[in-house]
């Protein structure tokens, strides 16, 4: 008899929880200035029991914990919206760039930062919107295409998404050389970076990745159902169609979450849900969490790598993680390629 | 009985074009029906309308009585269980685990599977011969052990009616009397069964009644000895077959005798064959497809000859089973033979009760082929078919050793710059 699914998956994520934790400290307690992790803990409590502040409070408070937070949400909702693409296309090599919604959610923010380049105050509320705006409209065009003729099929979903992925980075370029003056924070967006992470983006975009993960974590069978293919998991009583479509609209969620605050970072999504399925399997019941936590942890330790690898000299987070995702990448098709 | 599933008049189809037209059709618990018909020609899509992958465009179909469209996907998937033609397992999610998908539509969204879904769960892995393989990842299992895991995560379901679309296509022998067993235990059972079938013989075998799917329609409908009829198999299939019982399993066999497109365009010339006890079938077969126009000989009920001679629609003379040839199918024969470019006599023995073939092919004289010497081993009848024979050869009859040189004579015969044969 094997291990029984629910003790598995407690043993997973305790281990992934404990290790997230570490990877934390570490990221916190790095820097210009080195901070052990008792100082750490101490500073910590003193900011929520509101006792009074000593020396080097506010670089672990107000600038590297909101940091590593966010590194951490945005790493969990990417892997998250990465599990779920590769449910929807049963397909462990799909991310969700593959659909356009990065693109899309790109475009949206990069609209949302070229109209409030002058208003700074703005841009924090204007630019998520924008994302999650536009990895929407992307996400209903990119259905509506592929479900021109008839029922919506994955193959037609992923040719629309790679064709609107195009267009929509031609149009993320277009925009971007019309409005010169805010262009360099705009590339340095679009590479992908949590250099401007705060608070408030922190609690943009917990909520954001708390609706992303609970929903599917209720569908965690239904999950596992889309696994055997539409019309068998139709059979076995998911309303396939309608399934989807709540998928797809919760991925953007999540998406929208990453993209408008840390730009276009790739990889994540793909990467982790696939080292995770590696060791613990495809049950949707322990893969969806233990991704989403993988997920902060690969984020967490490649911003960590981004901002001390280099330092003073930063590097956008979003290169650390393809430089490390691309040669993943083509090992995974190396090795799907020499089991066939 | 009520139905329990039932198509009335139903139109189905897919967006923009439709399959098959006002299908009317009950299955009832206990009984299973099988779909029969040529590729293509929606049997699938009949299934599938009930799980909703095909739609219904007119008409409706029912689930014990309550119209499809008013019954929820989990709730229909407490109702209905499908065995699908492919099984896919990309991901190795363990036979167990795959099986136990099948208890979804019984699950509340938090509720988890419990001790009493995993013994329902190795109880239908016992019974589809899947518990041995419990552990193994479903991705590295066979195409065979997929569809009988497809089987016992349908039974999973606890379904009161159970589709199956092909559902032994990918089992061995064993395996697949074995499932075909298993269902027919569980309609006994009272489960409702509608399965399509490309085997005809395990379809008539294995179903109380038989749905022929073709050009759009379905129908007709009956047991398998009703709806499996030589001109019905010729007309939905293009095939001419041989309708007969199987000795063992008392069920409608159906032994296919040519297709229909294969008979050459060329028209021949007339040949009539002597024949009996299967002696003449290879042959008659032989000739039809190359353009001859055929007839047989007096040929008794239930013989090999007169089964393929029916099949293939040849124009011939029956006489009862174990009957004689009479005098008035000895006058049927003759006149035949009187209008025949050609005979050929099989190599069968003569009696009493078949002597009037030979009788009737004397008084016709035309050019005849022997196959085979007509030694005392062929003589039953006393030395009359002896007297017969050596008169035919006297006549200018040819012998031959086996069929394929009877053919070769037939078309010298039947060729019309051909001198006679005068020896």
């Amino acid at each position: 008899m094997p291990v029984p699914t629910r003790i598995r998956r407690a043993t997973v994520i305790t281990v992934l929880l404990v290790g997230l934790a570490l990877a934390m400290l570490v990221a916190v307690g790095f820097g210009a200035v080195s901070v052990g992790a008792p100082d750490i803990v101490r500073a910590i409590v003193r900011a929520i029991t509101g006792e009074a502040r000593v020396a080097g409070d506010a670089v672990i408070v107000d600038i590297r914990l909101p940091r590593v937070l966010l590194a951490a949400l945005v790493g969990a909702s990417l892997a998250s919206a990465g599990v779920l693409y590769q449910a929807l296309f049963r397909n462990p090599l799909a991310d969700p760039y593959i659909l356009g919604m990065s693109a899309g959610a790109g475009l949206g923010a990069v609209i949302a930062l070229t109209l409030t380049a002058s208003a700074t105050a703005l841009r924090f509320g204007v630019v998520p919107a924008g994302a999650f705006v536009g990895a929407v409209l992307t996400i209903v065009l990119v259905v509506r295409l592929a479900s021109l003729r008839g029922t919506l099929d994955v193959t037609s979903l992923l040719l629309a998404g790679v064709a609107i992925s195009y267009a929509l980075s031609a149009l993320t370029s277009f925009v971007m050389v019309f409005f010169r003056e805010s262009m360099a924070s705009v590339v340095f967006w679009m590479m992908g970076g949590l250099t401007g992470a705060s608070w408030p983006y922190v609690l943009m975009v917990t909520p954001m990745l708390a609706v992303g993960l609970a929903v599917p974590l209720l569908a965690t069978r239904e999950l596992n159902l889309m696994l055997l293919g539409e019309e068998r998991a139709g059979e076995l009583g998911v309303d396939a169609e309608r399934f989807k479509r709540l998928l797809l609209a919760v991925g953007a969620l999540l998406v929208a979450a990453a993209v408008s605050v840390s730009g276009l970072i790739g990889f994540v999504g793909l990467m982790t849900p696939h080292m995770v399925r590696l060791v613990i399997g495809p049950d949707h019941r322990v893969l969806l969490p233990a991704s989403a936590i993988g997920g902060a942890i690969v984020m967490v330790l490649a911003d960590l790598a981004a901002r001390t690898v280099l330092a003073p000299v930063e590097i956008p987070v979003g290169i650390v993680t393809a430089l490390v995702g691309g040669p993943f990448f083509i090992w995974l098709l190396v090795r799907r390629n020499g089991h066939r | 009985m009520s139905a329990r599933l039932a198509y009335e008049t139903a139109t189905v189809g897919y967006p923009g074009v439709t399959v098959v037209r006002e299908a009317t059709l009950g299955v009832a618990p206990g009984e299973v029906v099988g779909l029969i018909g040529p590729n293509g020609a929606g049997k699938s899509t009949l299934l599938r309308a009930v799980t909703g992958a095909a739609r219904v465009s007119a008409g409706r179909i029912t689930l014990a009585g309550e119209p499809l469209a008013a019954i929820g996907p989990r709730e229909r998937a407490r109702i209905v269980g499908v065995v699908p033609q492919a099984v896919s397992a990309a991901f190795s999610f363990s036979a167990r685990e795959f099986v136990l998908m099948g208890r979804h539509p019984h699950l509340g969204r938090l509720q988890q599977v419990d001790s009493a879904d995993i013994s329902l769960a190795e109880e239908v892995m016992e019974r589809t011969d899947t518990l041995r393989l419990a552990a193994e990842p479903v991705d590295t299992l066979s195409g065979g052990d997929l569809q009988r895991l497809a089987l016992a995560q349908a039974l999973a379901q606890e379904p009161s009616v159970l589709l199956l679309d092909e559902a032994t296509s990918h089992l061995d022998l064993n395996h697949r009397l074995q499932v075909l067993d298993l269902v027919r235990e569980l309609a006994d059972a009272g489960l409702a069964v509608l399965a399509v079938f490309h085997d005809l013989d395990l379809a008539a075998r294995f179903s109380d009644r038989l749905g022929v799917v073709a050009a759009g329609l379905l129908g007709p409908i009956g047991p398998a000895p009703e709806v499996l009829t030589v001109p019905l198999l010729a007309r939905v299939f293009g095939v001419r077959a041989v309708v007969g019982t199987d000795a063992v399993t008392g069920a409608v066999v159906v032994t296919p005798v040519l297709r229909e497109e294969a008979v050459t365009e060329t028209r021949r010339g007339r040949v009539l064959v002597v024949g009996g006890s299967g002696t003449a079938a290879p042959l008659l077969r032989r000739l039809h497809l190359a353009g001859y126009e055929v007839q047989a000989a007096a040929l008794n009920r239930g013989d090999v000859d007169q089964a393929v001679a029916e099949a293939l629609g040849l124009e011939r003379v029956d006489v009862p089973a174990f009957g004689e040839v009479d005098a008035e199918a000895e006058a049927a024969v003759e006149r035949m033979a009187a209008g025949a470019d050609a005979i050929v006599v099989c190599e069968v023995p003569f009696g009493r009760a078949n002597l009037g073939n030979l009788r009737a092919l004397a008084r016709a004289a035309v050019r005849t082929v022997l196959i085979g010497r007509f030694g005392p081993e062929r003589e039953f009848s006393g030395g009359e078919a002896t007297a017969l024979v050596d008169g035919l050869q006297a006549a200018g009859a040819v012998t031959v050793v086996e069929a394929g040189e009877a053919v070769a004579e037939v078309e010298r015969l039947t060729s019309a710059d051909s001198p006679p044969s005068g020896r």
